[in-house]
């Protein structure tokens, strides 16, 4: 089978879809809860600290062009602890789809279709992306580049139609509580970056490994500036506390709207924003996920572990969490910052640990692919 | 050697007078047609053909001595397939060469040769050596003459068939552009082709398909604009296939299409000759097939199914607005009815208020649920659709009016469906006809299907992942190794020239990326028309492509 190739063109969308994503969907609040007022500083900070991570993430991948982490890490850490760690990180893939999975699968039971359970909705997005794994990632590429430019303009629509009732008021005053709440608002979105692990399986997948880091650095200033704007537009439009108690601000603030007599309630582009890019989301997690997998126990083909890995998924989106509100307290920075610590940020720093020490006694660990 | 070759011919004879047993296979007798050489005897040659061909009645065949009343000759020719006078001509000339010939000077052979030159100067022609190539020649309405004691035959060019007229075809018509349209001879298409395209440079292979029909198949290409791999997969699906018979040119798309179970055609086929020169010109291959006016062209993408010739030959307003209108019309007649239903089954809450009182108050009293509503007043359409087709065209539109205006107009009085859903079937039912290519918007429809059941029954959320599956399942499908979405997914930026909206014809100086690869560029940049063009040629000579033509004027 030959390998199979994604333009970096994609990849960028795919990152961007990710990220985007989760702002639509959850960002705001999370960002307001500590700030208020202050969350675009907060989110600017998120920016940076995001940029910080997927270039610690995506430098080291392009190091290696050929190599997925699980794969790079075994060669930098030795066979145990390298398999320890890329478990740790296909743990996180598995965890932060089925969150994902779950918030979408709540908003759809809460606004849309009440008497539908949450797993059929769960299900059903999983075996979408499944399918769509089972393609393989080259189409997955393609969903992306045919979908993102409707995604794009329901996110912006989302926003814009937000600005009729924005009152600048309620921004102020900035700044008035000082830095550290706007430090504190900013750990939640920036832990969720971790979802930017999935650029480490993905980068020896493109056509150009060595500028893929810039291409999810570019991702991540796109969907940074998505952020910095619907944190504005959220807390413009709601105010700063209906937008911090408010589980889907984004979504609210489109509700609220009404922009004519004929033309009201308009969430129904930011939800489809939502499944599209949701839809993205957990393929690409899926994929990094079996790829990873298969290449942990050595499996020629990641397709015979799509099955049963996308069931796992179902059964974990819905009973790892009771409601919304256990969903909510993981993204409490005291609760998610230890946590992406441990499985993202330590393992990192080893990784490049080992890396360096390796440079500087003269023997850098060798790629083994083609070229 | 004389009397080894008296018994080999014996045994050929034998072969040929086997063919008179009725119990022969169709395989069989195709077995033993196969190896049938030619004789020496003219009267074996002729027995032989009598055997092979039975008691048909349209073989001619007219015996006449040469060589001052030598030599026994016979000019034979399928009734109706050739032209008599040109028959009559070939005669003619071997009455003539009688009264050269020497009796007994020269050998047979000799004579063979003289006629062959003789004939050759006034019609091409070839040598063949076995019934089957004399089989061949005459099926395709040439004329073969076979001469006493010589093995062999003259196949003399003398086709005159009738075929229809070249007209406008009727499923794909345009209100400005050429009239002109394929026709079901192979050789008219062809040369209705290289009338357009003057180059040499335009290719074309032939193939015979099909054991018993032998239909005339060719790929017709541009060489050195159409990638070598590409040409070389179209030949090697073309001559992969093993059947008996070729009918039209969907037999050959089943057989090379990269995907049998994709509701979309992943083979385009026209029967306009502009649209087939436009595509050889971006890089593509045409396959013709003999029997029927439409030219498949691989590789097919998405957006050509939406591209009508109109919207080149019109101005750039006109022709990008039908575009865009069309793009809108093909995705609400896939997604349209799916989506009223999703809407009114689930999230009423969604429509303005005053609109949805209106509806309810058309829906009320309809016994239906909204879903059975749509589905039965789509089948009732499809239905329709489909009589008016196949009912002969004198009855046909009346069959559509009384379909159309008296069941939908009976259905409303009758309280049974309400009139929001039929306006919605109707808008959609116009909406899919914009599609220029009739299969396509057939493929829309059955879509359309599967999104009602999806809206029915899990609201827009099912919609939603109906459009998800669907872009997954386009964006894996691949015709001849070329992505089917492109230039949408993979994305291509520089093709977007031509897909929602189209640009200026002297802007859109490259081809496709992908089909189009061997020679990006298809004509000079910077030739928007302006004021004063004539004195900067004067200053810039000679640039780009262009240059030479310019400069003439």
């Amino acid at each position: 089978m030959a390998a199979e190739k994604i333009a970096n063109r994609q990849l960028l969308f795919m990152l961007f879809m990710m990220r985007t994503t989760v702002v639509v969907a959850t960002l705001p609040v999370l960002t307001t809860g500590a700030a208020a007022q202050d969350a675009w500083a907060s989110a600017m900070i998120t920016l940076v600290a995001t940029l910080v991570i997927v270039l610690v993430i995506g430098s080291l991948g392009v190091r290696f062009p050929d190599l997925t982490v699980v794969e790079y890490s075994q060669k930098l850490l030795g066979r145990f602890v390298g398999a320890a760690v890329s478990l740790g990180f296909l743990w996180l893939f598995l965890h932060i789809a089925a969150t994902d999975v779950r918030i979408y699968a709540e908003v759809l039971d809460a606004g849309f279709l009440p008497q539908t359970p949450l797993a059929f909705m769960a299900a059903t997005m999983v075996a979408t992306s499944a399918l769509a794994v089972y393609l393989g990632i080259e189409t997955i590429g393609r969903a992306a580049d045919a979908l993102v430019g409707f995604f794009s303009l329901f996110v912006i629509m989302n926003l814009v139609v937000g600005l009729k009732s924005f009152d600048p008021r309620n921004l102020q005053p900035v700044l008035a509580r000082g830095v550290r709440p706007v430090l504190s608002g900013a750990v939640t979105p920036t832990a969720i970056a971790a979802q930017f692990l999935s650029l480490s399986m993905l980068i020896p997948t493109t056509v150009a490994p060595r500028k893929a880091a810039a291409s999810a650095a570019l991702a991540v200033a796109l969907s940074g500036l998505v952020l910095i704007v619907s944190a504005v537009v959220v807390v413009g439009v709601l105010g700063p506390n209906l937008g911090s108690n408010s589980i889907f601000p984004l979504l609210k603030v489109a509700r609220s709207t009404v922009l004519t007599r004929f033309l009201e309630r308009l969430e129904a582009p930011g939800m489809v924003a939502w499944g599209f890019g949701l839809f993205i989301d957990v393929s690409v997690f899926l994929y990094s996920g079996a790829r990873g997998l298969s290449q942990l126990l050595g499996l020629e083909d990641y397709r015979v572990l799509v099955a049963p890995m996308a069931v796992i998924w179902v059964i974990l989106a819905i009973h790892a969490y009771q409601d919304m509100f256990e969903v909510l307290r993981l993204f409490k920075p005291n609760v998610i910052f230890p946590y992406i610590t441990l499985v993202v940020l330590i393992p990192y720093a080893l990784l490049w640990g080992a890396y360096v020490i390796r440079a500087l006694l003269g023997k850098p660990p060798r790629c083994a692919g083609r070229r | 050697m004389r009397w080894l070759r008296k018994l080999l011919s014996g045994k050929a004879k034998n072969e040929a007078a086997e063919l008179a047993n009725d119990r022969l296979d169709i395989s069989q007798r195709e077995a033993i047609e196969r190896r049938l050489p030619l004789e020496r005897s003219l009267e074996d040659n002729l027995d032989a053909i009598r055997t092979v061909v039975g008691p048909s009645k349209d073989l001619m065949i007219r015996q006449l001595k040469v060589g001052q009343g030598q030599i026994g000759t016979a000019v034979l020719h399928l009734e109706g397939l050739s032209d008599s006078s040109l028959v009559e001509n070939i005669i003619r000339t071997l009455g003539l060469g009688t009264f050269q010939t020497p009796v007994g000077s020269a050998s047979k052979r000799d004579i063979f040769d003289e006629f062959k030159q003789r004939l050759l100067q006034s019609s091409e022609g070839r040598e063949v050596n076995t019934l089957d190539e004399v089989w061949d020649g005459l099926v395709n309405g040439n004329s073969a003459v076979i001469f006493d004691g010589t093995p062999k035959a003259l196949i003399c060019a003398t086709q005159g068939f009738k075929t229809r007229a070249i007209e406008e075809p009727s499923a794909e018509t345009v209100i400005r552009g050429p009239r002109e349209g394929f026709i079901e001879s192979i050789s008219t298409n062809i040369a209705l082709l290289r009338r357009r395209i003057k180059s040499p440079n335009l290719w074309v292979e032939s193939f015979i398909l099909g054991h018993l029909t032998r239909t005339d198949v060719a790929i017709a290409y541009i060489k050195g604009l159409a990638s070598e791999e590409l040409v070389q997969e179209v030949r090697q699906r073309v001559s992969r296939i093993q059947i008996d018979g070729i009918i039209e040119s969907g037999d050959i798309e089943n057989f090379i299409e990269d995907n049998p179970f994709a509701v979309s055609p992943l083979v385009f086929r026209t029967e306009r000759v502009d649209r087939a020169v436009s595509m050889l010109l971006e890089g593509r291959v045409c396959i013709v097939t003999d029997g029927t006016p439409f030219v498949l062209v691989v590789p097919m993408s998405l957006p050509m199914l939406l591209q009508a010739p109109d919207d080149y030959y019109e101005k750039l307003p006109i022709g990008a607005f039908l575009r865009v209108l069309r793009h809108v019309a093909f995705t609400s007649s896939i997604l349209l009815p799916g989506t009223y239903v999703a809407v009114l089954e689930f999230h009423q809450e969604l429509l303005p208020t005053q609109l949805l009182l209106r509806i309810t108050a058309a829906k009320e009293g309809v016994p239906f649920p909204v879903v059975s509503e749509v589905f039965m007043m789509e089948l009732l359409f499809e239905l329709l659709r489909e009589a008016g087709i196949r009912l002969p065209r004198a009855i046909g539109p009346a069959v559509t009016i009384v379909g159309a205006l008296v069941l939908g107009e009976a259905a409303i009085r009758a309280g049974l469906v309400s009139a929001p859903v039929v306006i919605i079937v109707a808008l959609t039912a116009i909406a899919s006809f914009t599609v220029p290519t009739f299969s396509f918007g057939i493929a829309a429809r059955l879509t359309r299907f599967i999104f009602i059941i999806l809206g029915g029954t899990f609201g827009l959320f099912g919609v939603q992942f109906g459009i998800l599956v669907l872009v997954l399942l386009l964006a894996s499908l691949r015709s001849f190794g070329y992505p089917f979405l492109s230039p949408m997914a993979p994305l291509v930026v520089r093709d977007l020239k031509d897909l929602y909206c189209r640009a200026w014809r002297w802007y859109m100086d490259t081809r496709p990326l992908l089909e189009g690869a061997r020679e990006p560029v298809r004509q000079a940049k910077g030739q928007m028309p302006r004021p004063g063009i004539e004195k900067e040629e004067t200053e810039k000579p000679g640039r780009g492509i262009g240059g030479k033509w310019r400069r003439r004027r």
